[in-house]
């Protein structure tokens, strides 16, 4: 017996009769769309930490959940478990949400037959059986500390998630799929006097399980950790200010993400509460700047075959040369004013109701070699690693954990920086981009994205980007 | 699945089965975590209900250690074959982890038995609230949020929940413990209309064990309005070296990221900016920090941690001295120490080390005469989500707040960063007010640090 990810038969264990019947029950107070959502999880971990595994775990989650939709008001309930009787009772639940009259009859299920953006022959998550990925935390462990004296703690660990999901709805909707997501994280500690710092790398996505031997080996990612934390203990603290900033391409979309992608999720649009619900046909970032959403990106953990509403993934561009042409979709709020789902419904589990919300989020690459961006900048800041951000779509308010940047003098990198924030608003911060580089990068390999309580799997890019002026937090004046 | 949580009894038994099962499979010691839970969430929005969400969770997390190795499963099939492949899962993972001596599970004389006041964790009233109420209160926090102010013209909506869930721990040495507690939160987003098409945010809310402790909707609707009718106009600032004022909010959110560094795992790691700090003086005499596991209606409260251990009230910084770390059951063996009943989990993780109601005494300095007291400053009121260096203790946020002119707010700051680094602005912290208020498992009272870096491009 093995932690590698052994996943049941779902239409086994949630037949069709029973799925119409909880459709039935979901709709038998009015509602006029339902939909069921089963799902069977295997998480997998090994965490090697002090040179030695700490602990190895599995765990399964599985379960449905049962939607109920009249108008823009969702009844929602799910059962632990694959029991039909408490399956009937959260469909009895979710059909609180109600009015008299009664919807349109039910149709009859045609199975969604969506081609597969990718696929996977011998996906990480079934492929790696525990020595494997033994080894594979110990390689990493012993590259980091290799690297450099000052590299004095190591904690690498490996993740999987794999995935079976089914979703059937009243309008006749029927998909099943499978995801395999895996992931190698290493963090380093480097200490040197006083100076303590630590570096992470990480690689991953929707992969194979030779991505680990031949695109990323734990030797990059643990050198790339372990570089990060010595080079850090000579960074110099930020300059507070607001100046040019060059963002590295690859996670840098992160910015794009938060400044700009989630004001346009369908949710916000149609409640009027981004700023951009009124802004289709206006320029909403710099000539030059073309943003795209797209379900399709090969092995990106964004990217699925059907969304979790049974919608096929496509690809959406949402501002062409700086101009508003498209908002991202999910089946209720594309209802609702008038628009098609963009596969943009998407649950953290059947736990969870579909928000709309993103897949990969990008910026189209420009004209300009990435290093023409640095080296036309008098005195700037290059961020080569981002952290974590967030933006307030409602007031636009974002920020960004910057972990590694380097100084930009007369065009010229001349030290690292640490701990600089960015801070500023995303109303306009698509404007304030000048250059495009050429260099698009789409990491899908580790991203996530919380909204109202639930994390989803997300990817970001862009090639390297200049902005004219962003708020820089640090502690030197 | 309908009606209500599993008893604490019924859970106890789970576990007890899980055991041994565990036992059987060949584990030398094991623990069963089980969690039993039922949540009713109302959101609404534009004056209808939004969304109505059941949740019911019941799941089992078995650790098992086998020749000192530790191999863990979780589930949510409870059944007698579902927890028989978890307890041999469990123990076939165990072979592929490192054997140490300091793996294992406490032992009922390490666990102690708690012996505190009763911790009225358990209100029938929050668990029986019903549908129809939570929806009018949730209606009704929305309608005055609406109607407070002229520039409050829309909602992010507004949302009423009440939960109730129980948690039973037990191992193979005989710990066998389990409590039930409930919740009830209610919260509302106010967004204001600001010049240029730009609204402004107001977020308030609360969430207490029992129903009657949940402020008024009316007083609860009128803070967030208030919040986000104050930063109508908010503008940036240039750089400068001030006074910080932080709103409780602000400094409760400072403390719950300054906790990783108190925890015994980042001190055996080094990798904590407190390591080597035990007994010496880090803060400002006036700044002690406590976290509370054994608080009277806490919403961080239990009478156990996850591993069995009895909760106590432990004194993390006392006037300024760094005066102890806290632990799980491993890493207290690590640092031969005792217990400090720190080990938290849920059913489907393994423990880690985690704070109950952390928060910072009340100073004697009303709010109001801490403000006064600045000349040129900022008040610090809301900041986003990442900032934190929790391996240096740097601090580095996007802020909104105001800028302080002689010892008043002079006009409302967005787009800018404060910036400083933890042990420092513990050492400048000037002043700590008397407003000390629990609405979630962090709390501190206002707190005036004497110097930060603000940036902005004002």
């Amino acid at each position: 017996m093995s932690g590698t990810s052994e996943l049941p038969d779902l239409s086994r264990l949630v037949p069709r009769d029973l799925v119409a019947e909880l459709l039935a029950i979901a709709r038998s107070g009015g509602a006029e769309f339902a939909d069921v959502f089963a799902e069977h999880t295997v998480l997998t971990g090994l965490s090697f930490d002090e040179g030695r595994v700490k602990t190895a775990s599995y765990s399964v989650l599985g379960g449905i959940g049962v939607r109920a939709v009249i108008g823009e008001q969702t009844g929602y309930a799910y059962a632990d478990g694959f029991t039909a009787e408490d399956a009937r009772e959260a469909a009895r639940v979710a059909s609180r949400i109600s009015r008299e009259g009664r919807g349109a009859e039910p149709r009859a299920f045609r199975v969604v037959d969506a081609k597969a953006p990718f696929t996977l022959s011998a996906p990480a998550t079934l492929v790696l059986d525990e020595p494997k990925r033994v080894d594979l935390l110990r390689r990493a462990d012993a590259a980091a500390r290799g690297h450099d004296g000052r590299v004095r703690e190591v904690s690498a660990s490996m993740a999987t998630s794999a995935k079976r999901f089914l979703i059937a709805n009243s309008d006749g909707v029927w998909a099943e799929d499978t995801t395999h997501l895996s992931r190698l994280v290493v963090s380093a500690l480097a200490l040197e006097g006083n100076e303590r710092q630590e570096g992470f790398a990480a690689a991953g996505g929707c992969v194979e399980a030779g991505y680990y031997t031949s695109e990323r080996t734990p030797e990059s990612i643990a050198l790339e950790a372990a570089s990060g934390a010595v080079l850090l203990l000579s960074a110099r603290e930020p300059e507070a200010g607001s100046y040019p900033v060059v963002v590295c391409n690859g996670w840098g979309g992160v910015m794009v993400h938060e400044c700009f992608g989630h004001s346009m999720e369908g949710d916000t649009i149609r409640k009027k509460s981004s700023i951009r619900a009124t802004q289709m046909g206006q320029q909403v970032a710099a000539k030059g700047v073309t943003i795209v959403d797209s379900g399709l990106i090969p092995f990106s953990r964004g990217s699925f075959r059907v969304d979790d509403e049974g919608t096929p993934a496509q690809r959406t561009v949402l501002v062409e040369d700086g101009v508003l042409v498209g908002y991202l979709w999910d089946r209720l709020n594309g209802a609702l004013t008038g628009n098609a789902s963009t596969g943009n419904g998407r649950r953290a589990s059947y736990r969870d109701y579909p928000l709309c919300r993103m897949t990969n989020t990008y910026i189209e690459p420009g004209p300009h070699a990435p290093d023409e961006l640095i080296a036309s900048v008098e005195r700037g800041l290059f961020c080569k690693k981002l952290g974590g951000g967030s933006v307030n779509p409602a007031d636009g308010n974002f920020s960004f954990q910057v972990t590694e940047a380097w100084q930009i003098e007369d065009g010229r990198l001349t030290h690292p920086v640490r701990n600089a924030t960015l801070a500023g608003n995303g109303n306009d911060a698509m404007l304030k981009i000048d250059a495009v580089g050429s260099d698009l990068r789409i990491d899908g390999t580790t991203g996530s994205c919380g909204k109202d309580g639930q994390w989803k799997p997300v990817g970001v890019g862009q090639p390297t980007v200049r902005f004219t002026g962003i708020t820089v937090g640090g502690t030197a004046v | 699945m309908s009606g209500r949580h599993a008893t604490p009894e019924a859970l106890l038994s789970h576990a007890a089965a899980a055991l041994e099962r565990a036992k059987a499979a060949g584990a030398h010691v094991a623990d069963a975590c089980v969690e039993s839970s039922r949540a009713f969430t109302v959101q609404v929005h534009g004056g209808r209900i939004e969304t109505l969400k059941q949740s019911g969770t019941l799941g089992l997390g078995l650790r098992v250690i086998v020749d000192g190795a530790v191999g863990f499963c979780s589930g949510t099939d409870l059944s007698p074959a579902g927890l028989d492949d978890l307890a041999k899962r469990a123990v076939a993972l165990a072979r592929f982890s490192t054997s140490d001596e300091d793996n294992g599970s406490p032992t009922p004389a390490e666990a102690g038995t708690y012996a505190g006041a009763d911790l009225q964790l358990f209100d029938p009233a929050a668990l029986e609230l019903p549908v129809e109420r939570k929806i009018d209160l949730a209606l009704e926090l929305e309608r005055i949020a609406l109607g407070a102010d002229p520039r409050v013209t829309r909602t992010d909506g507004a949302l009423v929940s009440s939960s109730g869930g129980a948690f039973a721990i037990a191992n193979s040495h005989g710990v066998a413990r389990a409590w039930e507690g409930t919740s009830v939160s209610a919260w509302v987003v106010a967004l204001a209309d600001d010049s240029g098409g730009r609204q402004q945010t107001g977020v308030y809310g609360m969430t207490k064990r029992h129903l009657a402790d949940v402020a008024s909707m009316e007083s609860i609707a009128r803070e967030a309005a208030r919040r986000a009718v104050s930063r109508v106009g908010a503008r940036s600032v240039p750089p400068a070296r001030v006074p910080v004022v932080m709103s409780p909010d602000i400094a409760a959110s400072w403390i719950g990221e300054m906790y990783e560094a108190f925890t015994g795992e980042a001190v055996i790691k080094k990798s904590s900016w407190l390591t080597e700090k035990l007994g010496t003086a880090i803060a400002s005499p006036l700044f002690s920090l406590v976290d509370d596991g054994a608080m009277v209606r806490g919403l961080g409260s239990s009478p156990y941690d996850g591993e069995g251990v009895a909760t106590r009230r432990n004194r993390l910084v006392d006037r300024g001295t760094c005066a102890s770390f806290a632990y799980d059951h491993y890493h207290a063996r690590r640092a031969k120490t005792a217990l400090t009943g720190n080990g938290i989990r849920g059913f489907g993780s393994t423990p880690g080390i985690g704070y109950h109601n952390l928060y910072v005494p009340a100073g004697e300095t009303p709010p109001e005469a801490i403000l006064k007291s600045v000349d040129r400053g900022f008040y610090f009121d809301d900041q986003g989500s990442f900032g934190f260096n929790p391996v240096t203790g740097d601090y580095s946020y996007q802020a909104q707040g105001f800028w302080i002119e002689k010892g008043e707010l002079a006009y409302p700051v967005d787009g800018v960063t404060v910036a400083g680094q933890s042990l420092e602005m513990l050492k400048h912290v000037a002043a700590v007010g008397n407003d000390l208020e629990f609405r979630t498992s962090t709390a501190c009272p206002t707190l005036l640090i004497s110097e930060m870096t603000v940036s902005g491009n004002g």
